[in-house]
């Protein structure tokens, strides 16, 4: 039972930090209609950042937070000015191209800067505390914390979008961007706000996500294949929506062990014998086709 | 017949393109008979078979439009039909290619039906998945090797095998995917001037309209879709007997399905040439880059900066790709 | 005259809004219907219930005697209907005549026959100069001729013409109207016309059916619909129409 529980917890709480990957991802997708291919990549920096902060300043990890909220709001408009608004003006290919182009090259300024190999946190005020909630159930202290953090940071986006005249203004581009342009409302500089919040967002996600789990120049594909699956179940362009996608994708990865749970309490055999563990991501990914060719405005149907 | 004489017909291209085209062929004719070393020649292969792959790529993804992001798990699944057919059964590459292009076009199918029901990015993200789950399914299958892949145990045939495809010296497989490459450029040239691919380009332009002329978009793009896996399936087939060693990670990476689309993509989706202008300009580049700064420690990683600057240099530029270039660059010198 | 395209009773929702309400009529073997009605009166929406684009939520459509409802769109277009789109911007690469021969291609799979055959076309709709611009480099009177020109060659039994001669100057719909009429009598195609120019419907049509918020207020002959109350009001609006039937009126 105590199996059961654990792997529903665990997937409920990386669930949320993965939703808050995604966040950045659907708040562009909104926006601008484009969809970023570097979005992993941002969050391998907010990885390093966070890491990095707290190797140069002693400083537990948690408190790389900021500094990479503020690295990747840069990080963010500097991406939309200096290329992505060459972007918007062409086909889809051209979009498609140009963010692989800049997830290369994100990638790889990462292995010159920082080398290939695996890095982690291992000194904390929480690192290799844990939890215990009963039932057998116990919680790294990082991932609850983590957990935690990605709720806040997603009232605060959520407070931004409908409670400030900029969310508004954003939340009225996203929706029509040229009935927005004659109410008066910047469109170009909305569009490089919300890649701002968007890489803010996603690097705050890595900053939390480096404090249990080892970061290289290579992590971000899976992120950004994560964080697809969760904005195109969640409904492209839905806050709310990432929330709860986030969670149901958090839940998928932890099949694996929900699967031996289910295979020890009922002794059978066959189950034991497939090696379920491999396939952790396979899910996330026949997810995505499966929400996409069976319900494309995803599974809770939230689109603007 | 008609078929047959469209795909030797270049007349509808300019002189210049016609003879630069023709030089282009002669030097790749003869480059293996100037004194080049054996790495000039390794990256001359990669070349042509990332001409082949974008060539198949350009059906479905330039001339139909729809961004396929996938093509990898059909590399596999061509590299793994011959590998698993010559190291289990010593089956002759000649029939394994055929039967592996077999598969691909069955699994294109079973992937192609519900896929083509999306578009755009959603599309593009969906081949992404599907291949990634395709290959996570290789690397726990024990009968193709698992994550440890497959090796051809090559020692043990006598070379040259022109049967089996395994030599030692380069210059063989070399002459055997030009006549592939040729075979491409001779089957794309009848390709886009068929009744599909002119369907397709106006699918690409207008699907509503395509429909109300009786054309099934739905299935169109399908059957494109298979002709683009059957081309990507058989150079998978030859890079199983070239490389010699295939593992889920290199033949079925998400990374190569990129790298397949951004050559055709960089190069000009939907023209003939783009592909081949896109494998020849970023393969000597990739490989040279590699080769200048990857020696060099605390340089790692220089190379593919180097390369993303490129592309995203040409995705801003010219989304058209290079042959965009080029054609904007004649369009303004008639105007003037 | 057999009836090539019967509907009956075709009514089409979307949210709140009954586009095509209870519509039903026939069109016979030959016949040119013309398809008026005023902005929104679901005029294209019926093209769109007729040619298999939108599914009505009742009613039937038949067509040269098998009953259409509800199939997909190239295959009630393989069944000998055509029709043109009153918005078509073309964006692609295709020149004029390449997109003329991917009409001709669902007649023949030779590329070489389907060029000699979509440049006759091209030609006789006075097309033939133009045939190798980029169809985006023509303007949008331009391009909905050639699509025009690709409906035709489906060889269609019926082609249903959405506004083609929007945009164009009175020399310019002098000759489509000679065009259409060609197609008419040289080919047999029987024809329904949606068209805000009312010099070109009302000198085509042998018949005219009249829509309105989408039901049919009205149907006959071009001269007797013309002066129908219920038409003018649609058009001109309750009080001036009451004005305009009083002039009228000796
Ligand atoms: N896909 C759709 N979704 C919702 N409403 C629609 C849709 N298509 C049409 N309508 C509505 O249905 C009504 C009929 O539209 P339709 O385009 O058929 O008119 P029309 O007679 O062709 O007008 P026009 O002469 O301006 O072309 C309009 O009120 C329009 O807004
Ligand atoms: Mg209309």
């Amino acid at each position: 039972m105590d199996i059961l529980v654990s792997s529903v917890v665990a997937g409920v709480l990386i669930g949320m930090v993965l939703a808050l990957v995604a966040l950045g991802l659907t708040i562009i997708f909104g926006v601008m209609d484009i969809v970023n291919f570097a979005h992993g990549e941002f969050l391998m920096l907010g990885m390093y950042t966070g890491l990095l902060t707290a190797d140069a300043t002693g400083m537990d990890p948690l408190l790389g937070i900021p500094v990479a909220a503020v690295v990747g709001y840069l990080l963010g408009i500097a991406c939309y000015w200096g290329f992505i608004r060459f972007l918007l003006r062409g086909p889809m290919v051209a979009q498609l191209l140009g963010t692989f182009g800049l997830m290369l090259l994100l990638r790889n300024l990462a292995l010159l800067l920082f080398g290939s190999e695996d890095r982690g946190v291992n000194a904390g005020l929480l690192v290799g505390k844990s939890v215990a909630f009963g039932m057998g159930v116990i919680v790294p202290a990082t991932k609850l914390a983590a957990a935690a953090l990605s709720l806040v940071s997603f009232a605060a986006v959520w407070l931004l979008m409908n409670r400030t005249r900029v969310g508004k203004a954003l939340t009225a581009t996203a929706l029509n961007a040229q009935a927005a342009r004659y109410m008066g409302i910047p469109t170009e500089r909305m569009n490089a706000l919300a890649w701002g919040i968007g890489g803010a967002t996603v690097t705050v996600a890595g900053a939390l996500i480096v404090n249990f789990w080892s970061v290289n120049p290579y992590v971000g594909l899976l992120f950004t294949m994560i964080a697809f699956t969760i904005v195109a179940l969640g409904g492209f362009g839905s806050v709310p929506g990432a929330l709860a996608a986030g969670i149901v994708v958090g839940l998928l990865m932890e099949i694996p062990g929900i699967w031996d749970f289910v295979a020890y309490a009922t002794e059978w055999d066959w189950m034991m014998d497939v090696p379920v563990t491999s396939f952790k991501y396979t899910f996330v990914y026949l997810a995505y086709f499966v929400i996409m060719v069976v319900r494309p405005r995803g599974l809770f149907g939230w689109k603007h | 017949m008609e078929a047959l004489r469209a795909a030797f017909d270049f007349s509808d291209f300019r002189p210049t393109e016609r003879w630069v085209s023709r030089a282009v062929a002669a030097f790749l004719l003869v480059f293996p008979l100037l004194p080049v070393s054996s790495f000039a020649t390794a990256t001359m292969i990669q070349f042509l078979m990332f001409s082949l792959y974008g060539m198949g790529w350009n059906t479905i993804g330039g001339y139909g439009g729809q961004v396929d992001l996938g093509k990898a798990q059909y590399v596999g699944i061509g590299a793994y039909t011959t590998a698993v057919a010559l190291i289990r059964w010593d089956v002759p590459f000649w029939v394994s290619m055929p039967v592996g292009m077999g598969f691909a076009v069955l699994w294109s199918f079973a992937i192609g039906y519900p896929l083509f029901r999306l578009r755009g990015h959603y599309f593009a993200i969906a081949t992404i998945a599907a291949s990634l789950v395709l290959k996570d399914l290789f690397e726990v299958w024990d009968f193709v090797g698992a994550a440890r892949g497959l090796e051809i145990p090559a020692h043990r045939f006598a070379t040259p095998d022109f049967v089996r495809l395994i030599f030692k010296e380069d210059v063989y497989y070399y002459y055997v995917l030009l006549a592939f490459f040729f075979g491409g450029v001779l089957y794309m040239n009848a390709f886009r001037k068929s009744r599909l691919g002119y369907q397709l380009r106006l699918i690409k332009d207008n699907e509503d309209m395509a429909r109300s002329l009786g054309i099934n978009v739905h299935w169109a793009k399908v059957k494109t879709y298979a002709i683009a896996t059957a081309f990507v399936s058989m150079v998978g087939s030859f890079h199983a007997c070239y490389i010699k060693n295939i593992e889920p990670e290199d033949t079925m990476s998400l990374d190569l399905s990129i790298l397949i689309a951004l050559m055709a993509m960089l190069g000009g989706a939907g023209s003939l040439w783009g592909p081949i202008i896109g494998a020849g300009i970023l393969i000597p580049l990739k490989s040279y880059f590699k080769e200048w700064f990857g020696a060099r420690a605390g340089l790692v990683g220089m190379d593919l900066i180097l390369y993303a600057l490129i592309i995203m240099v040409v995705s801003a530029v010219e989304p058209r790709g290079i042959w965009g270039l080029v054609e904007r660059h004649r369009a303004r010198r008639e105007s003037a | 005259m057999p009836a090539l395209l019967e509907v009956t009773d075709l009514t089409k929702v979307f949210g709140g809004l009954r586009a095509n309400d209870g519509i039903s009529f026939t069109v016979g073997a030959g016949e040119i219907l013309g398809l008026i009605g005023p902005n929104g009166a679901g005029k294209t929406t019926l093209f769109h219930c007729i040619t298999g684009f939108h599914r009505p939520e009742r009613g039937t459509v038949r067509f040269d005697g098998r009953d259409i409802t509800g199939l997909p769109p190239h295959r009630i277009a393989r069944m000998g209907m055509a029709r043109t789109f009153q918005t078509y911007v073309a964006g692609g690469d295709l020149t004029v005549l390449e997109t003329a021969m991917v009409g001709c291609f669902s007649r023949t799979a030779s590329p070489s026959r389907a060029r000699i055959r979509a440049r006759e076309i091209l030609g006789f709709l006075g097309l033939a100069d133009l045939a190798d611009l980029p169809i985006r480099d023509l303007p949008v009177a331009g391009q909905k001729r050639v699509a025009l020109a690709t409906a035709l060659g489906t060889e269609p039994k019926l082609l249903l013409l959405d506004e083609v001669a929007a945009g164009l100057n009175p020399g310019e719909i002098g000759e489509l109207m000679d065009a259409i009429r060609h197609v008419h009598e040289e080919r047999g195609v029987t024809l329904i016309v949606i068209e805000h120019v009312m010099e070109l419907v009302m000198n085509l049509s042998d018949r005219v059916l009249v829509l309105d918020s989408g039901r049919v207020i009205a149907q006959g002959l071009p001269q007797e619909v013309a002066h129908d109350p219920a038409v003018i009001r649609a058009y001109l609006g309750e009080k001036y129409a009451a004005r305009y039937l009083e002039e009228a009126s000796p």
